[in-house]
């Protein structure tokens, strides 16, 4: 696909700025009833999802010029789906998530990259992740646990951790102790170790769409070669490119993909996992956008007129992981959940998507301080998210900012909850 | 443009010569009104239609003659018919015919001299109600009474300050015709009514309101001929309540929970002394009637209309009764001197002749002005104190205060009695209205129609909206033939 | 172009990040799809676009403008032609910054705004308090402070809660002078109670029937009336307007009154006014709705000749009603008046309180109006034949009239055919005058309906005129140098007022007095002499429009 196969959804562009609100019925309040980061921050129609296609439309009626400043003002989104959302909420006909994603790939197949971007890509050639980190230390995060080597043993559940769970030490113990809960729930699961490598999903982000095939195709043989039926990660971003770039791609993998609150919401559910201690936390839950409303797994290219589109191929936002990790919460004995204004499909993003957090950290960070602040409105005591990047993110915000507000890993608090782990361990 | 001295004669040519008169029993009431000071009133020109009036006007810009309209007969009581210096008055009251009234869209067509005795009687014959101001003159035309933006007695009718009026005919002072609202659209009247319209909306044409820039303006900027005006449905019954206190405060937090939700239709408050003044029978038995009043009396109105009208008026009932009582409000069904039934006779209609403000002492002044109902309270004891350093009772002193806009504004207004023959009793009235105008000024009292010496409080806050204004003035009477020297519009305001 | 000089001055009035000239930009300013009956969707590029955050900010892009000779163009949300430049030397003036609730005055039932708060959020705000807002019916993104004092002000809660240009209590207004004024109370100092005075009113000048849609200045505070809300501060809400589902609270009631006939439906309208009842109504046509609703089955089933006898003539004369209570008295009594009116004039009421998905679905669709922005599925743009309000009768007739002109034009697949009847009727104050508009979907990315829509605009005028209105649509330059003649030459003192006002015409004059010929291209001639025909017979001469 290109933008040019893209240019009937542009034109379809009303103007009608619902792409940069929260749904109308759901506006709460004021104060957080804004849906877009990137206008939101900049201001400038160019900057909502509908000012983006319009760029796509005056590039490719070669009004305006692809140059360093229209590549900023592209790059400058977290491509975080909620304009893509609330635009449907009234158009069956218009894709802006996609059109974004061929703004960036345009952008790179012309030449106008970012430097930072650019750093991000390098890191995935040399290294096979995204942050800079040395290939070798990769499994670090596994080291000691008892837990089978995909690279020589067959298992029935592939555990892929993702760059940032393999890396950030404030995130690294989360997932060993899902490996651990997962274990101590019968689950036969493996891990890929050093071997690991990034899911590639960034790279498509980023608008490197070789970079990501590749590493896509690295993905699709070990899940192949593991035997796995099932692929579980606790990344929402790895979770999201698994599910929608990967099959968008040509890459489906041939197994079910799930996030690792989808398996512990099963694990609940068929009595195997149990959450018997008591945790007296008042939290708010952020849906993180890729494991939310970017989560919706890929239904197919629609190539006829999209008002024909059965539903069941709309990319609604509505279809995304929001239960789970709720029913999560809310069989936490304790835990009292406390929803902040914009959740689910209309959820404010944490600000570190679509490469925003490596090349623009002022804009991120104002992203991310916004959503401190709606979790504050809530009077809760925890902001719990189930994203590694969300949760780096978050962690920053609030230490700048000294808000009063913890930050925890979904996956943490279930762990503590099972008794896998000691409270004082988050 | 300086006042000129211009041979009356001239205007027979517009509008016949017995249509022109310079008769001083005349022109007697055209040199002074109420506590204005003198003009000098040349003859009174009475056009017979639209065609005349724009002669008159084109003539007056050939001659540089100021015009001052009326439509009501005396008395008068403003000093907005009375010319600044010299000048022809206008007089409209003769164009009285009501052209149309269309029951199925709640409208009237009238002319300016239209009187409210007139209109309600045409009315009634069509099952329809006539929104009344608070005991208009009887000699006073509707027409020109809306176009001053008199608030009227019903709240929920009030969605906004142009009401009751709706579209209107007018000669603006270049002589030029023009007509607002719907009547303005395409066609004449007849091939308009035929078409169906009703002449309900009163915005436009086009993106400019000149009703709304008309109103207000005391014949400064054009003369209206005709006008349709917003009539509501006779109710099938109706019932007056009081509710008296002598706290404000209770009856204006009873007042702010009931037009809310738009309960009530007649909802008014009044001091003692006007409430005796409206009531009673005689002038000698005012004061005492006013002493055996609460300080404050709320005169309320229920309706039940034509489907469950009893069932609607027991909701209402039952509602206001719920909230009187949460605000520790009683309604009760009688005044001293006044059960219900007197109070909507009196409601209904005009003031009984020549009019009920000059039955205490002979002559009286107004001080009116907007503000909100929570502050209206503020403003009664900035006039009370205002009233004590002149020498005049509180007590004595005539107190309204109407909400409009649907309970968001109030209209206060305040009414000093004096004996027109006393000199020091008038000097005394003067001093006073002007001292505390300035005192209501400064506490916050908004005069949106200011009559008289008035306008040189008013305008002096708003210094931006006169420059503006005096803009709107050039193109619309741009050789300052219209009421001269008026409103912001005289050498000495700002 | 903008010299450097000027956009030097442009960056000093809002800072270097508020202001930009880059092409790209620029496009995406220059992109107004809506009314832009053109192949592609752009208006005049500005030569630079603004984000003043306050009134002195405002105030210093208009005078850096002005020393420069550039004009000026203020938008608040910006959704329609009539938002950007109509000319090449306009500076944009995107008033997205400022977006405060400066006060909400429970008691006195007002909000004072700014340029970009939307209603949703105002209506949000409000019911936390016990009132409301009137929200247009474009929907809740549109700027209540846009719809008040610059442009129309229609919407489904008309009926309780009147038209915008009506609600406006007192006003901030940069002038084209770059000077600022307030309008009424506010004017002097003394609150935002009333918009009006001292003395002749203001207000007439900032607005009339329509509004100078960007042409006078920018208005950058409004009061603006709020209404009685009796339910609860917030209205749970789930799911996404074609599948939303929303508690009703249980002071609201919400009915769909179908009649026989159009005359029926009229009466019961007058009667229902007359009751006073009802808090949100809208005539619109059963196979419109279907249509919003869902395009894709519309698109298949509008052959079946029985669904269109069906949708357009037995279930064709309805609307829909809520009924707002104080109390359950005050409901049950609404209740039983509306069926009483309903059962007198023959009709029937489907009482959502038996279909609960439908009431819960169509609660806060139309107390916030969040459906409209759905009509752009069917064709991807749609275009509106505008009346002008007035008696209940005469805005019912508009309807028909027009839905006939359409079916023409359907039927020869130059719009697309939406089965005729898609009126977007509300009546105002209980229903003692109304608005109708009709709708009609078509594609803006085909050459033929493009030439449809010229020319079915065209139809809409002549009608317009033969009916005796100055149409809504009279905003076009071209439409309104043929009316302004018939209609009090309205726009000769609209343009003396402008010129008084705005004595060197800086702000962008193209929609509020600019005039223009007719494009005749896609006319038919028989229509074109028309149209000159009643020009001829209806324009003014100095004694008024021949009778
Ligand atoms: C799809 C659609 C449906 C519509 N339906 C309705 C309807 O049902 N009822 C109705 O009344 N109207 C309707 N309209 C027209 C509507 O009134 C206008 O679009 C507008 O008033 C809505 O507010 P906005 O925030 O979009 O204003 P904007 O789009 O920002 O502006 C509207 C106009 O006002 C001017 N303007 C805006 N703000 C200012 C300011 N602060 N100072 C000076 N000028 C300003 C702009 O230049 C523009 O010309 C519809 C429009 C669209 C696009
Ligand atoms: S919501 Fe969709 S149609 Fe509306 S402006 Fe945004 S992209 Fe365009
Ligand atoms: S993806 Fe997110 S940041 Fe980007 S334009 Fe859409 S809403 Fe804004």
């Amino acid at each position: 696909m290109s933008l040019e196969d893209y240019r009937r959804d542009i034109e379809g562009c009303s103007r009608c700025s619902s792409c940069k609100w929260v749904p109308y019925n759901q506006i709460k309040s004021w104060r957080f009833s804004k849906n877009c980061p990137s206008i939101y921050r900049h201001n400038f129609h160019t900057y909502s999802g509908s000012g983006r296609m319009v760029i796509g439309l005056s590039l490719m009626e070669g009004r305006a010029e692809l140059d360093e400043t229209v590549a900023e003002m592209i790059f400058r989104c977290q491509l975080c789906g909620a304009c893509d959302s609330a635009c449907k909420t009234y158009r069956d006909d218009i894709d802006i998530s996609e059109v974004l994603l061929e703004l960036r790939s345009y952008c790179v197949e012309s030449g106008e990259l970012l430097v930072e971007h650019m750093a991000v890509i390098d890191s995935l050639k040399r290294e096979g992740n995204s942050l800079g980190e040395l290939k070798t230390a990769r499994g670090d995060w596994a080291r000691g646990l008892d837990v089978k080597d995909v690279n020589s043993e067959t298992c029935d559940v592939l555990f892929h951790a993702g760059c940032r769970y393999s890396y950030d030490p404030d995130a690294r113990e989360t997932v060993r102790g899902d490996i651990q809960l997962l274990r101590s729930a019968g689950l036969d699961i493996g891990v890929a170790g050093v071997e690991e490598a990034c899911c590639g999903g960034r790279a498509y982000e980023l608008g490197y769409r070789g970079e990501a095939s590749n590493y896509a195709d690295d993905v699709l043989n070990r899940v192949k070669s593991s035997g796995a039926g099932t692929l579980v990660t606790a990344c929402s971003d790895c979770y999201s490119h698994f599910q929608y770039i990967y099959p968008k791609i040509g890459k489906e993998l041939p197994v079910e993909v799930l996030h690792v609150s989808q398996v512990m919401d099963r694990l609940i559910d068929n009595g195997r996992l149990d959450f018997k201690h008591e945790l007296p936390l008042s939290v708010t839950y952020h849906d993180p956008c890729h494991l939310g409303r970017k989560g919706e797994p890929f239904t197919g290219v629609w190539t006829g007129d999209k008002l024909d589109r059965p539903m069941s191929l709309k990319r609604s936002g509505r279809k995304g992981i929001y239960d789970a990790p709720r029913n999560l919460l809310y069989a936490m004995p304790g835990v009292e959940l406390v929803e902040m204004e914009r959740i689910r499909e209309y959820a404010w993003c944490c600000g570190a998507g679509g490469g925003v957090l490596e090349a623009f950290p002022d804009f991120s960070a104002s992203t991310t301080v916004e959503r401190i602040e709606e979790a504050l409105a809530t009077g809760a005591e925890a902001l719990v998210t189930a994203c590694p990047w969300c949760l780096r993110v978050f962690k920053d915000a609030v230490d700048q900012t000294s808000a009063d507000l913890e930050v925890y890993d979904l996956a943490d608090l279930a762990l503590i909850s099972a008794g896998v782990a000691q409270p004082a361990s988050v | 443009m300086q006042t000129k001295s211009t041979d009356p004669k001239v205007f027979r040519r517009a509008v016949g010569p017995e249509n022109v008169s310079t008769e001083e029993s005349e022109l007697e009431h055209f040199r002074t009104a109420g506590l204005s000071s003198r003009g000098e009133p040349a003859a009174v020109v009475r056009p017979q239609g639209t065609a005349q009036l724009r002669e008159v006007i084109l003539l007056a810009r050939e001659t540089a003659t100021n015009l001052v309209f009326t439509s009501s007969a005396p008395p008068r009581f403003r000093g907005d018919t009375v010319p600044a210096g010299e000048g022809i008055i206008v007089d409209l009251s003769g164009m009285d015919r009501i052209l149309r009234i269309d029951r199925r869209n709640k409208v009237a067509y009238i002319e300016p001299g239209v009187t409210f005795n007139n209109l309600i009687e045409r009315a009634d014959e069509a099952g329809l109600k006539v929104l009344m101001p608070l005991l208009p003159r009887k000699s006073k035309s509707v027409l020109a009474c809306f176009l001053e933006r008199e608030p009227i007695i019903i709240p929920k009718y009030h969605w906004d300050m142009t009401d009751p009026l709706l579209c209107t005919e007018m000669v603006f002072g270049s002589g030029d015709l023009f007509r607002t609202g719907t009547a303005g659209s395409p066609g004449g009247i007849d091939r308009q009514l035929k078409a169906g319209l009703a002449h309900k909306n009163p915005l436009g044409p086009g993106a400019t309101d000149f009703l709304r820039i008309v109103q207000g303006s005391q014949g400064t900027l054009a003369g209206v001929t005709w006008a349709t005006i917003k009539l509501e449905a006779k109710p099938t019954v109706h019932k007056i309540y009081f509710a008296c206190d002598d706290r404000l405060e209770r009856l204006v937090a009873f007042t702010y929970r009931a037009l809310r939700p738009r309960l009530g239709d007649e909802w008014l408050i009044l001091g003692a002394r006007s409430l005796a003044t409206i009531i009673a029978e005689s002038p000698g038995s005012i004061d005492e009637l006013a002493r055996r009043q609460a300080p404050w009396t709320l005169v309320y109105g229920v309706s039940g209309y034509r489907y469950y009208p009893e069932e609607r008026l027991a909701v209402q009932e039952n509602e206001l009764a719920r909230i009187a009582q949460a605000v520790g409000v009683r309604p009760v069904p009688e005044v001293p001197s006044c059960p219900a039934k007197k109070m909507e006779e009196i409601l209904a209609g005009p003031s009984p002749y020549p009019y009920y403000k000059t039955v205490p002492r002979g002559a009286f002044a107004d001080v009116a002005f907007l503000t909100t109902l929570d502050k209206a309270g503020a403003m009664v004891e900035v006039m009370s104190t205002a009233c004590d350093a002149h020498g005049y009772p509180p007590s004595e002193l005539g107190i309204y205060i109407q909400p409009i806009q649907q309970g968001r504004t109030a209209h206060v207004e305040f009414t000093v009695y004096y004996d027109p023959a006393d000199e020091a009793d008038r000097a005394r009235a003067c001093e006073l209205v002007e001292a505390a105008s300035w005192e209501l000024d400064e506490a916050g009292a908004f005069f949106s129609r200011p009559y008289g010496s008035l306008s040189r409080i008013a305008f002096r806050n708003c210094p931006d909206s006169v420059e503006a204004l005096r803009k709107v003035k050039q193109v619309m009477d741009p050789d300052n033939v219209l009421n001269r020297g008026k409103l912001c519009f005289g050498e000495e305001v700002v | 172009m903008i010299s450097d000089e000027a956009y030097k001055e442009l960056e000093e009035a809002v800072g270097v990040d508020n202001v930009s000239r880059h092409p790209a930009v620029l496009d995406s300013y220059a992109f107004q799809p809506f009314e832009n009956h053109e192949s592609m969707p752009w208006c005049p590029r500005p030569v630079a676009v603004a984000l003043p955050s306050t009134t002195q900010e405002v105030s210093e892009v208009i005078k850096a403008c002005n020393r420069h000779n550039l004009k000026h163009k203020a938008f608040s949300t910006g959704w329609g032609l009539w938002c950007g430049p109509t000319t090449d030397d306009v500076v944009q003036i995107d008033l997205r910054r400022m977006n405060r609730i400066v006060e909400i005055d429970e008691k006195n039932m007002f909000a004072v705004i700014e340029p970009y708060v939307c209603g949703a959020q105002l209506q949000a705000e409000a019911m936390k308090v016990g009132l409301n807002t009137h929200i247009i019916g474009a929907g809740p993104n549109c700027s209540p402070l846009a719809s008040a004092t610059s442009m129309h002000g229609v919407g489904h809660d008309s009926i309780y809660m009147s038209y915008s240009a009506r609600n406006v209590l007192g006003l901030e207004w940069v002038m084209p002078t770059g000077e600022v004024t307030r309008l009424g109370a506010p004017g002097s100092g003394k609150g935002w109670f009333c918009g009006d005075g001292p003395g002749p009113s203001l207000r007439g000048t900032m607005r009339g029937y329509t509004g100078a849609l960007g042409g006078m200045g920018v208005f950058t505070r409004v009061a603006l009336k709020l209404y009685n809300w009796p339910g609860p501060p917030e209205i749970e809400s789930t799911g996404t307007v074609v599948d939303v589902m929303s508690e009703v609270p249980d002071c609201l009631r919400i009915f769909g009154c179908f009649f026989p006939d159009k005359d029926r439906l009229a009466d019961a309208y007058y009667d229902i006014g007359e009751a006073e009842i009802g808090y949100n109504c809208l005539k619109v046509a059963t196979p419109a709705f279907m249509m919003i609703l869902a395009p894709h089955l519309f698109k298949k089933l509008k052959g079946t000749e029985n669904l269109r006898r069906l949708l357009g003539g037995t279930l064709g004369q309805m609307f829909l009603i809520i009924l707002a209570g104080i109390s359950r008295e005050d409901l049950d009594h609404q209740v039983d008046v509306l069926k009483a009116i309903v059962d007198e004039h023959l009709g029937f009421v489907l009482d959502a309180k038996n279909i609960p998905t439908l009431g819960s679905n169509l609660a806060m669709n139309f107390i916030r109006a969040t459906m409209p922005a759905l009509v752009f599925r069917i064709g991807g743009s749609f275009s509106t034949a505008l009346g002008r309000n007035d008696s209940l009768d005469t805005q019912l007739a508009w309807g028909e009239a027009i839905a006939e002109i359409k079916r023409g034009y359907a039927k020869k697949e130059m719009i697309i055919d939406d089965m005729g009847d898609n009126p977007y009727f509300v009546p105002y104050e209980n229903n003692t005058w109304a608005h109708c508009e009709v709708v009609y979907p078509y594609d803006h990315r085909s050459e033929k309906h493009l030439a449809g829509s010229s020319a079915i605009n065209m139809d809409f005028i002549i009608n317009a005129i033969e009916s005796c209105m100055e149409p809504m649509f009279g905003v076009v330059p071209s439409a309104r140098k043929v009316l302004s003649p018939l209609t009090s030459n309205f726009n000769r003192w609209q343009r003396k007022l402008s010129e008084a006002l705005d004595p060197d015409q800086t702000s962008d004059k193209g929609f509020y007095t600019d005039e223009a010929e007719f494009d005749f291209t896609n006319v038919p001639p028989e229509r074109v002499e028309r149209l000159q025909k009643l020009v001829e017979d209806l324009t003014w001469t100095e004694l008024g429009p021949p009778e």
